[in-house]
């Protein structure tokens, strides 16, 4: 590893750790396909890097969540049940699937997720004081189990921290406050990562030269969003991931269109 | 939901820290090492401090809960600690 490579991985993660924390992603959506595309990294360790990048990010994030009550734990722990599981079985899965297969569905995925970030970016374009937490009574148990289930196989198979499925269920369907949702979204997502991590790590997937360098950058940058994210619009931030899931994206569709990713 | 004793609030983001700023140190000095030419082995450390963290949270999690004597979720912990058991036993030694 030289210098100069290094340092460039420190700055990705640093940037993708920063913004991440400050809107409310993971980061895993932008780490995968970059240094898929770019580091030229097989799809598997793509994800392996992109697995403990986000477990670092939701390490030094959700400590302040936890901090300012707005956690929910117990709910986190037993959906934790289900993601995990979610997560052991798609990591297991994972080595039988074809690399073009993965690389298909991670940019069906950055797809979507685009587009729901086009909705959050829609919903904060006003800058809003946080309303204190009200109480609540959470609901329909079952269908947020099957959710968490799915949200963790999407993690040990993509290497994301699948906020984009767990959030939206927790706050429509069982009726939880969208700040405690995507706080107890997040405080699940280190210990739904480091189940598949584990079994990535395992297989050789987790290559310690270039994911060392970026989690120290990821935990650098989302321990210092953590602390000024109340300064911070973050309108401006969701408009600049979209755009580079969305370039991503059509990256990823248009190697796979020209027999990348072998 | 009930919401959460200020005393789980304290002891998980405790935890949390504690280990995020470990891992963050051991990997800096890790890399340090590394460029020095002392090998990867404190980057290694770093990193299974870093995989280690939520396991540590799910434990400190448990043993709250058991001082609130609240066994339904001492058996959540216990459950999702045993499908991490069971990814290391299939992942590292299958």
């Amino acid at each position: 590893m030289t210098l100069g490579f290094f340092l460039v991985l420190v700055a990705i993660g640093f940037l993708v750790g920063g913004f991440g924390a400050l809107a409310g992603i993971g980061g895993g959506v932008v780490l995968t396909p970059l240094v898929a595309i770019y580091y030229g990294l097989p799809m598997h360790q793509a994800i392996g890097v992109s697995l403990v990048c986000v477990i670092a990010t939701s390490t030094a994030t959700s400590a302040l969540y936890v901090e300012q009550h707005v956690t929910d734990i117990r709910l986190g722990m037993l959906l934790e049940l289900a993601t995990t599981l979610g997560a052991l079985i798609a990591a297991l899965m994972a080595r039988h699937i074809d690399r073009r297969t993965l690389a298909l569905m991670f940019a069906c995925f950055l797809t979507y997720s685009a587009f729901s970030m086009v909705g959050k970016a829609w919903g904060s374009r006003k800058r809003e004081e946080e309303a204190p937490v009200t109480d609540y009574q959470v609901k329909n148990y079952p269908l947020g189990m099957a959710a968490s289930l799915v949200a963790g196989a999407f993690s040990g198979l993509l290497g994301i921290g699948g906020g984009p499925i767990k959030v939206p269920v927790m706050y429509l369907f069982m009726k939880v406050p969208l700040r405690v949702a995507t706080a107890t979204s997040n405080f699940m997502i280190g210990v739904t990562a480091a189940t598949s991590a584990i079994v990535y790590w395992g297989h050789g997937d987790v290559n310690l030269n270039i994911a060392a360098p970026l989690v120290a950058g990821t935990f650098a940058g989302s321990l210092l969003a953590a602390r000024i994210k109340h300064q911070v619009h973050t309108f401006y931030i969701l408009i600049l991931l979209i755009a580079v899931t969305g370039l991503f994206a059509v990256q990823m569709f248009y190697k796979l269109a020209t027999g990348g990713f072998r | 939901m009930k919401r959460e004793s200020a005393g789980t609030d304290r002891a998980l983001a405790r935890t949390l820290k504690i280990g995020a700023y470990s891992a963050f140190g051991c990997i800096v000095v890790g890399l340090a090492l590394h460029f020095a030419g002392f090998g990867d082995r404190v980057t290694t450390i770093g990193m299974i401090v870093l995989l280690a963290t939520p396991v540590l949270r799910i434990i400190v999690a448990g043993v709250q809960f058991l001082r609130e004597h609240d066994i339904a979720y001492v058996l959540v912990s216990l459950g999702v600690l045993g499908i991490i058991a069971l990814a290391y036993v299939l992942g590292l030694h299958a």
